[in-house]
């Protein structure tokens, strides 16, 4: 009886994994659209490898420390934009997500994002790390200027492709632009970025 | 799978985290089903008792002769499944710090709402490690103190009892199924939003 029991559960549980694996992915992230062919972002990233944001973002980090209040300026910048694009991002992601989603708000939030993360080379200037204060940003920032400009370079593409997609409306390639920025915001954050508690 | 569940908020694998969520949430919608249609020791209607019963126990659990759980363990039973419970409920209407994830049921409530939510997920994590900690501390005592071996009969169910005392009543393994059948379709209804 036991061993019945056993194999019965075991084929219910194979039995019910796959659909329900299925659905949960569409429950807990975005639809990643169709693949597109390159475009226009991706072929410019090439020639943007060493773009001027980028140049002025590795002077500003490795160029000499801020001076006192300054800095604490910078870093409440930093941080309220910071804080705006999460919320922009999370208010993208229940329209998205829900049965009905608002284009208007789609496209006012990417073009707010695309703003914000045009600012972001200028957010980390030497002397604003947690020596300066409370921030979530952790010192390996200053310590590996390459890849931390790297990143935020992809950020700021994903920012923009994402700005164009909702420009031109196509929900499936809006879903996939979105997924996408959200892994560049993952992408740093898991590296750079302590807890934060507000 | 609470272990998990905590190594995976900690490293940044917050869909695993979901994931091991719902696990948990299929295992106590079992364990509350089981409870109404199980083996006799698993039916709170056989074990949860009234303050009376719990002071009594208290003053002299010497003289307890039932199997299954005692009144004082049956209390720290609803307070685990309880808290579990809470904890899940708050999982499911959460969103990540960076919007990234969320519980299959945040759509149900404002962002907000979710936010809140996520932060007293995080707060209520020690509730559930306190009770953890008693409920390990209560089983080391019954074995170093009153020599009783309590984690065989945890799994299996069967323990030595005294003459006189009602064996457990299995439960039938037809239920078991039916169970295990309805906690999987309820968490996949979860799972999907809870459409109605």
């Amino acid at each position: 009886m036991r061993i019945a029991l056993l194999a019965a559960t075991a084929l219910l549980l194979a039995g019910c994994g796959q659909s329900a694996d299925k659905q949960a992915t569409n429950a807990t992230s975005p639809k990643s659209g169709p693949v597109l062919p390159v475009t226009d972002g991706n072929a410019a990233m090439a020639d943007m490898h060493n773009s001027p944001e980028m140049q002025a973002m590795m002077q500003s980090m490795q160029g000499a420390p801020m001076a006192h209040d300054a800095a604490h300026q910078r870093m409440h910048v930093r941080h309220e934009g910071m804080e705006r694009i999460g919320k922009t991002f999370k208010i993208v992601g229940r329209t998205l997500k829900s049965g009905s989603p608002d284009l208007a708000l789609v496209r006012s939030s990417a073009a707010t994002i695309a703003g914000l993360a045009a600012k972001s080379p200028t957010w980390f200037p030497a002397g604003t790390g947690p020596d300066l204060g409370k921030t979530g940003a952790k010192p390996e920032i200053w310590q590996k200027p390459a890849d931390f400009v790297a990143k935020d370079q992809a950020f700021r593409q994903a920012s923009a492709a994402f700005d164009a997609a909702a420009k031109a409306g196509d929900m499936a390639v809006i879903q996939a632009r979105f997924s996408d920025l959200g892994k560049t915001c993952k992408a740093c954050h898991d590296s750079y970025r302590n807890e934060m508690h507000h | 799978m609470i272990g998990f569940s905590w190594w995976s908020a900690k490293n940044d694998h917050v869909d695993w985290h979901i994931w091991s969520g719902i696990a948990i949430l299929t295992l106590l919608l079992f364990r509350l089903l089981w409870g109404l249609f199980g083996s006799s020791t698993a039916r709170f209607a056989n074990f949860v008792r009234g303050p009376r019963t719990v002071l009594g126990y208290l003053r002299d659990g010497s003289k307890w002769r039932v199997a299954g759980h005692t009144p004082l363990g049956a209390l720290s039973v609803v307070a685990m499944l309880g808290a579990i419970a809470i904890q899940i409920g708050l999982g499911l209407i959460s969103i990540d710090e960076d919007g990234l994830n969320q519980g299959p049921l945040a759509n149900l409530v404002s962002l907000d709402t979710s936010e809140i939510a996520r932060d007293l997920h995080e707060a209520f994590f020690n509730v559930l490690l306190a009770l953890i900690g008693l409920h390990i501390a209560a089983i080391l005592y019954y074995r170093l103190v009153q020599k009783k071996k309590l984690i065989k009969p945890m799994i299996t169910g069967h323990s030595a009892l005294d003459p006189g005392e009602k064996p457990m009543q299995p439960g039938r393994w037809w239920a078991a199924l039916l169970c295990l059948a309805a906690a999987l379709a309820i968490a996949r209804w979860v799972v999907a939003g809870a459409p109605l």
